[in-house]
């Protein structure tokens, strides 16, 4: 009695259990082409970092440097503190 | 990215201080051995070098852990921070009997409030994109 038949039989018992496990899939293709959306989104331009701040952070950067020109002794201060 | 939210709070925190310290230490000790400043820079220098990131850590641990969840905001907490740096690091300039040059006292009512505002924008720009790269806050 030679092996092959027996793994053949194994191997038809597996496929068989394994089938009768996983039921087959209803619609396996998607709804629509996905192929244009990917070509959308690799032509779409990279975002760009930048330093966006509101007006009145703006503000507070020119108060505090227009004080650092005026007492120009507060830089050591700052820097130590920093 | 759920876990050791503290860890990269700290972390977070850290960062700007000690990139920064970097470019100050080098002004400091080229002024100090090269053009002979007459202030001895090295007997204050533990406290921006030690002290003031590690506090910038702790301070951004604590806004995570407590505040960031409110939505306070980050800057105006770390507005705050410059009211516990300055007196502590003219504790130590007093203890290490640092002679602070008179013009630079004389300016410390102004130096406050520009600290606070500078620290506002760095901690709201800075800190708080560090901590949303980092996932924390």
């Amino acid at each position: 009695m030679s092996k092959e038949p027996q793994l053949d039989r194994e191997l038809g018992w597996l496929r068989k259990t394994l089938e009768s496990a996983v039921p087959p899939v209803a619609d396996s293709e998607p709804r629509r082409d996905l192929w244009p959306l990917v070509l959308r989104r690799i032509a779409q331009p990279q975002p760009r970092t930048s330093l966006r701040m509101p007006w009145f952070d703006w503000a507070l950067l020119g108060l505090a440097a227009t004080a650092l020109f005026l007492f120009p002794a507060l830089l050591p201060a700052l820097l130590y503190h920093l | 990215m759920n876990r050791h939210p503290y860890l990269r709070a700290y972390l977070a925190g850290i960062c700007v201080p000690t990139i920064f310290l970097l470019f100050v230490a080098t002004g400091f000790i080229f002024m100090r051995y090269v053009y002979n400043l007459p202030v001895p820079i090295e007997r204050v220098i533990v406290f921006p070098m030690a002290a003031v990131p590690n506090l910038w850590g702790v301070w951004n641990i604590l806004f995570v852990s407590f505040l960031a969840r409110r939505r306070f905001s980050i800057g105006l907490f770390g507005a705050f921070l410059p009211l516990l740096l300055a007196p502590l690091g003219f504790t130590v300039a007093h203890l290490l009997q640092f002679p602070i040059p008179p013009h630079v006292l004389a300016a410390a009512p102004v130096a406050l409030p520009v600290g606070m505002v500078l620290y506002y924008l760095v901690w709201k720009h800075l800190v708080g994109s560090l901590n949303a790269e980092l996932g924390v806050a």
